[in-house]
């Protein structure tokens, strides 16, 4: 009896767990170079289509790695690239939406450069080590990308992205590559590999990993810059949401989203989320964890040149009506493994729009939880009457003295 | 047959008593052994004894992240190091005891233990050295062979030299000096490990294997203690005509069979919290640092105050216990403020100082009134059995938790781990409620306050008296030894009953042997049964 209480308490915690979850689920379309056969350059543009709206995200390997997250309040919205446009030195308005009033918001990440630093003292402290340790940081708008087509998979809607350094003057890139491996999601789900993210279909995620390049120094360690940009009004900030749910990424308990930090946002705007550890293995297992650190976002001074993708959608509004911000993510602690360990880092991150997903317990915890504690108190409870009951009986077994 | 040990008793030494009427030459206080002053440098000897083998079980602990680094080991593999401590003593828990009275002695058998800490930790450091992660195991699994044993031997002493004089002092002095080598190793290996990797330019596993051999001297140390005092017990033996300290334990496993329910839930209670505890704090500092984002000093600091909290509060709550009784009540508070510092380490970002305190002091409290109630449920003669059997049983648990640990901390986190010991700790509250319930419908006397205890006692023993006398009692010869023969002469059959109550004297503390209070008691019986 006691057991069929519990199994109903558990399923209705269940279902209660169920149903709090979000259940939207997305249609997922992935295209190549949309509109044009050549396929000497990577533009893919994936679409998330459902509950009245669409997501676009443009990715593309012209200039340097970037993609582009459109959310338009319209299940029919288009896009629109004029290649020959594109493909110029000035590619401004090359990218466009169609209907364009149905663009209710749009941001952009570039990955722009790579930088290596030799870490003497091993003490991982990217932004304080000095110029002189630095190496000639990777310009990746100066890669040459293969053709993603090849890695094209339409039923896990991904695709990889991966270049080398064209120059690549001390032959770093003869055996490695760096890589994005980019997945959308149709419905909310959990990654099963390392860092194990949760995810909604209003996402998708980017696998960014440097592999096999060979380090110019056996003390490597490396950081990534990215270029991202908000309107006018609000600047990204970057939130650091800690959590004491370690369950999917055991040890780790920092999540860093950068949002739009808009006074008067009405409605849900685009994020960047990613678990505070990076990977120096493919299978991503605890021993070889890096921790990364991000560094606050900059506005950018005017040297700065605009990623190529970022120009061809934004144009001449860019300087006018948007911020853009620059940021450096770096990989590895103080004592830990150099890069030359393993040849390899790996680190997630989840581009979307909505609110960033937050992990909650699992319900194995809670049923673990529920029954570990409900136990004792069960128990307690029929304790007290078993014994109460027999002391009664004990009681009236005494018969009256006369 | 029963004038002869009545007779046994009279001779002069044998009760244990230090006050021989031998002329003897006179010496310096100091070296006199039965004097306060030399036995206060035998109680030092004593305490450092133990000081080596305490502060070399959490070396793996306070070097977690060093060791895992060095010897690039996963989680479930570093605590192998636990494990491979705890699988020896599994079995050596019940022949500690017949292997210090039997085979080698008391002087002999501490050596050899002692001997037995140091090999392993040297073994464990050389494991480093050459970047041997089985060697290290090994060394570990050597070190457990002795350590237990060695706390045996330290007791044995203790109980040899300090009967019926400072023995529950000298116990709580041996206790404290044991959380003292804990807390000292948890904050200072790291220290030691940083300084080294600073003289030698790089940290790797031979900056491990060093730091771990410096962590050997402590052990070395505890080898001259144990030698020395081996000399000043033969030399007292000598003197004083002394016997040589024995356990006294009997292990019969096939008592095991008579066993009551309460007592398996005593044991289901003991390892259901101490693996809760200890494989914890072996994990406890990396937990720290990577959770509360603690420095490794004040992570080591934090992980190191349940020792901390345990030292001065063992001897209150030890005499608080005693006096009070209601030993269940005690033991319930404790596992229950155990879980509430678990699920805050779990389920909250709170400041773990909190946690680690109520920890510390839930630790104290529990083992100051679960291991007696062992004796309330076991009669005399099955005690050490028992004893080994929980002992045996806790090793058990903590060598396969501590395996378990390493693997849910690699593969589920953190949070899992702890709702992991949570639920160990909820599996041990059961078994206290259960305890709780099974005493109250059987009538036992694990609960009562220690009043009641006296009173039943007492009462016991006249029922007996009145039923049995005094020839088929089993505590006769006990008895006949502990009682001053001049009343023995006068009370006749009443002795037994006396005895109980002498015995109860000689447990709870040192008022006993002194004939004049038997005397009194004497006379209350007598009055009390002619009633």
């Amino acid at each position: 009896m006691c057991a069929a209480i519990w199994l109903q308490l558990l399923l209705a915690v269940v279902a209660a767990l169920g149903t709090r979850e979000d259940k939207e689920t997305r249609q997922i379309y992935l295209q190549f170079n949309p509109g044009f056969s050549n396929s000497s350059v990577n533009l893919l543009h994936t679409r998330a289509v459902g509950n009245g709206s669409t997501i676009h995200y443009i990715w593309s390997t012209i200039g340097a790695p970037t993609v582009l997250l459109i959310y338009t309040e319209d299940e029919h919205s288009e896009l629109r690239i004029n290649w020959t446009k594109l493909l110029s030195a000035d590619p401004s308005g090359a990218i466009t939406m169609d209907p364009a009033d149905s663009v209710l918001y749009s941001t952009a990440l570039a990955f722009t450069r790579i930088f290596e630093y030799n870490d003497v003292n091993n003490t991982a402290n990217f932004s304080g080590t000095a110029e002189r340790y630095f190496y000639p940081a990777y310009d990746l708008s100066n890669f040459v990308w293969e053709n993603a087509n090849n890695t094209l998979n339409s039923s896990s809607f991904s695709f990889r992205l991966s270049g080398v350094d064209a120059s690549d003057p001390t032959g770093s890139f003869r055996n490695g590559s760096v890589s994005f491996r980019v997945s959308a999601y149709d419905r909310p789900g959990r990654d099963t590999s390392a860092p194990r993210l949760l995810h909604t279909a209003n996402c998708t995620k980017l696998e960014f990993s440097i592999s096999g390049v060979q380090p110019r120094g056996n003390q490597s360690r490396f950081a990534v810059e990215m270029v991202t940009l908000e309107k006018k009004s609000g600047c990204k900030t970057l939130r650091s949401v800690r959590s004491i749910d370690d369950e999917y990424t055991p040890t780790i308990f920092k999540m860093m989203e950068l949002v739009p930090n808009s006074p008067n946002a009405s409605h849900a705007q685009g994020y960047f989320q990613w678990k505070s550890v990076a990977y120096g293995s493919v299978n991503g297992t605890r021993s070889n964890s890096l921790p990364c650190v991000v560094y606050d976002p900059k506005g950018v001074n005017g040297t700065l040149s605009v990623p190529h993708i970022i120009q061809a959608f934004y144009g001449e509004q860019l300087i006018h009506q948007y911020n853009m911000e620059v940021l450096n993510v770096s990989f590895g602690i103080a004592e830990g493994d150099f890069y030359d360990k393993n040849m390899f880092l790996g680190w997630s991150a989840l581009v979307g729009y909505g609110l960033p997903p937050r992990d909650s317990f699992s319900i194995l915890v809670i049923c673990i939880m529920a029954v570990a504690l409900g136990t004792p108190l069960l128990l307690l409870i029929v304790g007290a009457i078993v014994v109460s009951f027999k002391k009664k009986s004990a009681y009236s077994s005494y018969e009256p003295i006369n | 047959m029963a004038l002869e040990d009545e007779q046994e008793a009279l001779l002069p030494g044998s009760g244990g008593s230090p006050s021989s009427r031998e002329p003897r030459p006179q010496m310096a206080a100091i070296c006199d052994p039965s004097r306060f002053a030399h036995r206060v440098v035998v109680l030092m000897l004593m305490c450092f004894l133990g000081f080596g083998s305490y502060f070399c079980y959490d070396n793996p602990s306070a070097l977690q992240t060093q060791v895992q680094l060095d010897m690039k080991v996963n989680t479930a593999d570093f605590m192998q190091l636990y494990a491979f401590y705890s699988w020896p003593n599994v079995v050596l828990c019940f022949f500690g005891g017949f292997l210090i009275d039997r085979v080698f002695g008391i002087r002999l058998g501490t050596i050899i233990f002692s001997l037995f800490v140091c090999a392993g930790q040297v073994i464990f450091a050389a494991g480093a050295l050459f970047n041997a992660f089985w060697l290290m195991e090994t060394g570990r699994l050597v070190f457990g062979i002795g350590g237990e044993s060695l706390a045996v031997a330290q007791n044995t002493y203790a109980v040899s030299w300090f009967k019926g004089k400072e023995l529950n002092l000298v116990f709580g002095l041996q206790l404290s000096m044991a959380r003292v080598g804990s807390t000292v190793n948890m904050n200072v290996m790291g220290l030691v490990y940083e300084r080294i990797k600073d003289a030698m330019g790089s940290a790797g596993h031979t900056t491990l294997g060093i730091t771990l051999m410096i962590g050997a001297i402590t052990c070395l140390f505890s080898l001259t203690c144990a030698l020395v005092l081996g000399y000043l017990d033969k030399r007292a033996e000598k003197i004083l005509k002394k016997e040589q300290g024995k356990t006294g334990e009997v292990i019969k496993l096939t008592d095991v069979k008579d066993f009551s329910l309460s007592l398996w839930l005593i044991f289901l209670v003991c390892v259901c919290y101490y693996v809760a505890v200890f494989p914890f704090i072996g994990l406890g500092k990396v937990f720290f640092m990577e959770k509360f984002q603690f420095s490794p000093l004040q992570a080591g600091a934090i992980n190191s105050v349940v020792y901390i909290i345990s030292a001065p509060l063992s001897p209150v709550f030890g005499f608080m216990v005693d006096r009070i009784g209601k030993n269940i009540i005690w033991v319930m508070c404790a596992v229950v403020t155990t879980l509430a510092a678990h699920l805050m380490l779990a389920f909250t970002l709170w400041n773990p100082w909190i946690a680690m305190s109520l920890l510390g002091v839930s630790y104290s409290l529990l083992a100051c009134a679960l291991w007696p109630m062992v004796a309330f449920v076991v009669p005399e003669h099955q005690l050490g059995t028992a004893y080994g059997f929980m002992q045996s049983i806790q090793n058990l648990g903590l060598a396969i938790i501590a395996i378990l640990a390493g693997v849910i901390l690699d593969s589920r986190g953190y949070l899992f781990l702890e709702v992991f010991f949570s639920s160990c700790i909820c599996m041990a509250i059961v078994a206290v409620f259960m305890l709780y319930f099974v005493n109250h419908l059987r009538g036992g006397d694990l609960n009562l306050s220690s009043w009641e205890r006296e009173r039943l006692q007492k009462q016991a023993a006249i029922e007996y008296w009145q039923r049995f006398g005094c020839s088929t009692c089993p505590l006769r010869p006990k008895c006949c030894r502990l009682l001053n023969p001049v009343l023995v002469g006068k009370c006749g059959d009443l002795t037994l009953f006396g005895a109980i109550i002498m015995l109860e004297l000689v447990d709870q503390g040192t008022r006993a042997e002194q004939p004049e209070q038997c005397d009194f008691l004497f006379i209350n019986i007598v009055n009390y049964t002619c009633c």
